[in-house]
């Protein structure tokens, strides 16, 4: 039994998990200074990152002894690759965050649609069970659950085709059109943050199995979906 | 220009197809085709039931932990088992198609197609040149002998080390050298097959490198089997890998088994027996 092994796969695997929690405090914050139009909050999201990133280093450097010291192979081995790219895509989800809170600022003053407000709520709040069922999946070694993960994101990405509509129906107020053109951005970030989750996800598969596969194909959809 | 004409004058994008992981090289052809091989000692059995082939011009890692007979296997396919009196031999070892354990068969001609290196170097107390030359003098190999061992020495990535003291004695040579000495002389009678049983485990990691090195040019013209305890030089020099493990038999003796053979990355990276994985992983045991 290599035990420095073992001890090194599961310390990376907390440090990447306590992330993910960073990330999930982040998207809430983003969220929240969002609903509330609240830029002191927005400007604590924004520094929060620095946060997130510091934990990504870590991470990534962990990794990087890991595979100097220890040459991990078959399941140890997959394992760490899974990491490494969990490890991006949290810190990715991370920016994104950045992102609403930078656009919250930039349409402090502007009315916001309420309409609209409770609809980012919604996805914001979808996209948070994502992640938490992506860690979890992760955690568990459960393909199952995080499969699952393709369904949620297809009612975020309606959620974001929805928000182009809604916009579209906002009229030619100038004010009110810029609002809602930094909005599709928050949407799009949302639905983004959805995407890494589902990617995620596939990493779940590729450690489980050895085989790397795609959830759903973007690139050559199945015929009638 | 119309949209149309632009279109036409774009070149098509190559859509890359997604490939599957070569699982195993292609065009293989089969060398050994060993067939329900068993081989015990009086009667302590040593390895059990053991099938696969091997392919022309690869490595062949054969990995497991001590006393799983990987050693036991080398030697059974150049007949080195013969030198015991006690050794017994079961099933078949196919060499081209002929059983090497068939009644007509030379184990001396055997041994001439299949050289083997050993673990610790053994040169003779002779001249580099002489080591070399040895071989080929016993089996008549005399013309061109000047030629023959320059051939095998530099094909043993030697002959810029001992070109100009071809009459000194072997003995002065780094045990790296007077490996890949062994080496030169199991290639100077052109053999077919390398069998290595742990060649570097005795060397330092630059020497090693340096056999590692080698044994990945002389794939080219030789095909190669080599026993390790060093996973790692498995993973970095083998085409294929065997694994074998230990079985523990119904009276308590225990026999080497093969128990996963496959390309060297699956082996590595997505084993499928759960033992291999446990050993490869270094949980074993």
């Amino acid at each position: 039994m290599r035990v420095t092994l073992q001890e090194d796969l599961d310390t990376l695997q907390a440090s990447l998990l306590e992330e993910g929690e960073l990330v999930l405090r982040a998207l809430r914050g983003a969220l929240n200074a969002l609903r509330e139009a609240d830029a002191e909050l927005a400007d604590e999201v924004i520094a929060f990152d620095d946060e997130v990133d510091r934990r990504y280093l870590q991470v990534e450097q962990g990794i990087e002894a890991l595979l100097a010291r220890q040459t991990p192979v078959a399941v140890d081995l997959r394992l760490v690759l899974a990491m490494l790219h969990t490890n991006l895509h949290l810190e990715r989800m991370a920016d994104y965050c950045v992102t609403i809170a930078k656009l919250t600022k930039l349409v402090a003053g502007l009315e916001p649609e309420p309409r609209m407000i409770q609809a980012f709520e919604e996805m914001g709040a979808r996209a948070e069970e994502m992640i938490r069922i992506a860690l979890d999946a992760f955690v568990n070694r459960d393909v199952d659950e995080a499969s699952s993960l393709v369904e949620l994101d297809e009612l975020i990405d309606r959620a974001n085709r929805r928000v182009v509509r809604q916009v579209l129906e906002l009229g030619p107020d100038p004010e009110l059109s810029e609002w809602g053109l930094r909005m599709l951005l928050v949407s799009r970030c949302l639905e983004r943050i959805g995407d890494h989750a589902v990617d995620i996800g596939e990493q779940v598969a590729y450690l489980v199995s050895g085989e790397f596969r795609e959830f759903t194909d973007a690139s050559h959809p199945v015929q009638g979906s | 220009m119309t949209q149309a004409d632009t279109m036409v004058n774009v070149a098509p994008i190559e859509i890359a197809q997604r490939r599957e992981r070569p699982q195993t090289p292609t065009l293989r052809e089969t060398v050994f085709d060993i067939r329900n091989l068993s081989v015990s000692y009086g009667k302590t059995p040593a390895i059990k039931d053991v099938s696969f082939e091997i392919y022309r011009n690869q490595v062949t890692a054969i990995i497991g932990p001590s006393g799983c007979g990987k050693s036991t296997f080398i030697r059974t396919l150049n007949r080195m088992n013969d030198l015991v009196p006690s050794a017994n031999v079961e099933g078949e070892v196919l060499y081209h198609g002929v059983d090497l354990y068939g009644t007509k068969v030379d184990p001396v001609q055997v041994r001439r197609r299949i050289g083997m290196v050993f673990q610790k170097p053994n040169p003779f107390p002779k001249s580099i040149y002489d080591n070399v030359a040895w071989g080929l003098r016993v089996l008549g190999m005399k013309d061109k002998l000047d030629d023959r061992v320059k051939r095998a020495l530099e094909q043993a990535a030697l002959w810029d080390d001992v070109r100009h003291r071809l009459k000194k004695n072997a003995l002065g040579l780094s045990g790296g050298q007077q490996q890949r000495l062994c080496i030169a002389r199991a290639l100077a009678v052109e053999p077919e097959v390398l069998l290595m049983d742990e060649p570097a485990s005795a060397l330092d990691p630059i020497a090693t490198a340096r056999i590692e090195d080698l044994m990945h040019d002389l794939k080219n013209e030789y095909t190669i089997v080599v026993v390790t305890h060093n996973m790692q030089q498995a993973a970095r020099v083998a085409d294929m890998t065997a694994f074998f493990g230990l079985e523990v038999l119904p009276d308590k003796s225990r026999t080497g088994i093969l128990v996963e053979y496959d390309a060297t990355q699956k082996i590595f990276t997505q084993p499928s027996d759960k033992r291999t994985e446990d050993y490869v992983t270094g949980r074993f045991g």
